[in-house]
């Protein structure tokens, strides 16, 4: 299977890759942007997708591998930036996301064990399969808007942002906070925007990236004390979730300080608040508003759980709309969700919280 | 550089350079097959499902269907060609599976030794549950796949010494 002809071309910063969408735009031509490419070639292996050229951006510097985390500690809100051009198998060596052994660069320093995010760690260990995993990118999986995607799931309940790139003045620039520092060295007109991924996701391979945009970074958030879990039903050919539901526990916790210097902790092992997002069942994955609600300020009884993951169709007001096919009726669909959410909730919650 | 329809592809094939042009939505797999005659690499599903087309893409095992040959350029490749040692000696991957008659058609066999390759790479000391996650990209009709998971065991422990003493080395 040949993919229908079309031209390529690699683009070597992100200036010129911004140009070259401009010149296939100019002639009428449709261009994709290819970086992994391991939805992207099935595709058009299978001809449902035909572009006339292709911008390989694979290359481009400065957009692979994670930032670290930042953020205060004190507040116990951290942030951790990924480039888009990551791999699923950089994401898995990265202890900071998938845990492992973490060794400064001081040399005196004695390696520790960080934790991890395991609801990152738990998708990478059944999404696709290892060779895919080496190619395919995080930026990718966001773009491609596929309602059957795993890691999407997990980016959502995280509270992903998206930084995406364009011409500057074409788009609204929303850009908050201090630039990042390799913004200086590009050409001053590169503009920046900034969108939460539950806004940029829109329906079955529709999102609200731009013709002329390119996804440079995403930012994921962790609080202290949250536990995470990832569970989904793979088809048995494809390994695409028929469902899949990632969850976010915070608990509640932190401590006040009377005037006597009495300490008091308010862990209680109550649920401060609850992410939970859905994906494979409905035209784009989702956050299940009504159940996150239901966990809200609860305590994680079986009967609470099981209240929660029975409203997991739901959205903030209405039921999501079901996807069903040849695989799965959209009725089993919502099925396996209710239990896949189940799943993961007690597979998050006797993981507990994050410590830092 | 302009979109182009013919690329230039240069690619480091098992240590030597070659050089072609093709059409630019030429897979690798089929560039290393129909242009370089390197037809241990097999084509069997062509939607990045079974693996028989697994190569090392510099040093990292992908599915060379799922990979244009003008993403290779100027990247190394290693197909199941540039594994022996000199003078025909079998890469321990290639023992094991003679070892452990871990095939029969021997369609899937390259993939195979390509994915457990890799596998014994990211983990020297696999399980077999560890060796039976890695080989999900990887898809054998025959087998029932169990003497598959034997060898890559034995490969592990043929390769241990070896790959300790290289570290220490």
């Amino acid at each position: 299977m040949f993919p229908a002809d079309f031209a390529y071309v690699r683009a070597r910063t992100l200036d010129e890759a911004l140009d070259l969408l401009d010149e296939a735009h100019a002639e009428d031509q449709e261009a994709k942007l290819i970086a992994g490419g391991q939805s992207l070639l099935p595709m058009m292996k299978l001809r449902l997708a035909a572009p006339q050229v292709l911008i390989d951006i694979a290359g481009l510097p400065g957009l692979s591998g994670g930032g670290g985390w930042m953020g205060s500690a004190v507040g116990g809100y951290l942030s951790y930036t990924i480039g888009a051009l990551t791999t699923y198998r950089q994401l898995a060596r990265d202890p900071l996301l998938a845990g492992g052994i973490l060794r400064s660069r001081n040399e005196n320093a004695a390696p520790h064990r960080a934790e991890g995010i395991p609801a990152v760690t738990d998708a990478l260990a059944v999404l696709a399969d290892p060779q895919v995993r080496a190619r395919g990118t995080i930026g990718g999986a966001v773009a491609h808007g596929d309602p059957a995607s795993d890691l999407p799931a997990v980016l959502l309940a995280l509270d992903a942002r998206l930084t995406i790139a364009s011409r500057k003045g074409r788009h609204p620039e929303t850009h908050v906070g201090p630039y990042p520092r390799r913004a200086s060295r590009e050409p001053s007109d590169i503009g920046r925007r900034e969108i939460i991924l539950d806004d940029f996701l829109q329906s079955i391979y529709t999102t609200d990236l731009a013709e002329d945009e390119i996804i440079t970074s995403l930012s994921i958030v962790s609080r202290s004390g949250q536990a995470s879990a990832y569970e989904k039903f793979p088809h048995p050919a494809s390994h695409l979730p028929l469902a899949g539901v990632a969850v976010a526990v915070e608990f509640r916790g932190g401590t006040s300080t009377d005037q006597d210097g009495n300490v008091t902790s308010h862990a209680d092992g109550s649920i401060a608040q609850a992410a939970i997002a859905v994906t494979g069942i409905s035209p784009r994955p989702y956050r299940a508003r009504a159940a996150e609600a239901i966990l809200k300020g609860a305590f994680p009884t079986e009967e609470t759980l099981a209240a929660a993951a029975a409203q997991v169709t739901m959205g903030s007001a209405d039921r999501v709309s079901l996807l069903g096919d040849q695989h799965a009726s959209a009725d089993y669909r919502a099925h396996l969700a209710e239990v896949l959410t189940r799943r993961a909730l007690a597979k998050a919650i006797a993981r507990g919280g994050r410590s830092s | 550089m302009p979109a182009a329809c013919e690329v230039p592809v240069q690619v480091t094939v098992n240590g030597a350079p070659r050089a072609a042009t093709v059409p630019a939505r030429t897979l690798l797999v089929h560039f290393l097959r129909d242009h370089l005659g390197l037809t241990g690499t097999h084509v069997g599903c062509d939607t990045t499902q079974c693996g028989a087309c697994t190569v090392a893409l510099d040093g990292v095992a992908v599915k060379s269907c799922t990979v244009l040959a003008a993403q290779a350029d100027g990247h190394e490749v290693t197909t199941i060609e540039g594994l022996a040692g000199p003078g025909g000696t079998l890469h321990p991957v290639q023992q094991a599976f003679q070892d452990e008659h871990g095939l029969q058609c021997g369609y899937c066999t390259p993939g195979m030794v390509m994915a457990i390759r890799q596998l014994i790479e990211d983990h020297p000391d696999p399980t077999e549950e560890q060796v039976r996650h890695a080989l999900d990209g990887n898809i054998c009709r025959c087998t029932g796949y169990q003497n598959i998971v034997g060898a890559a065991l034995r490969a592990a422990k043929a390769a241990g010494p070896d790959t300790v003493a290289e570290r220490e080395g």
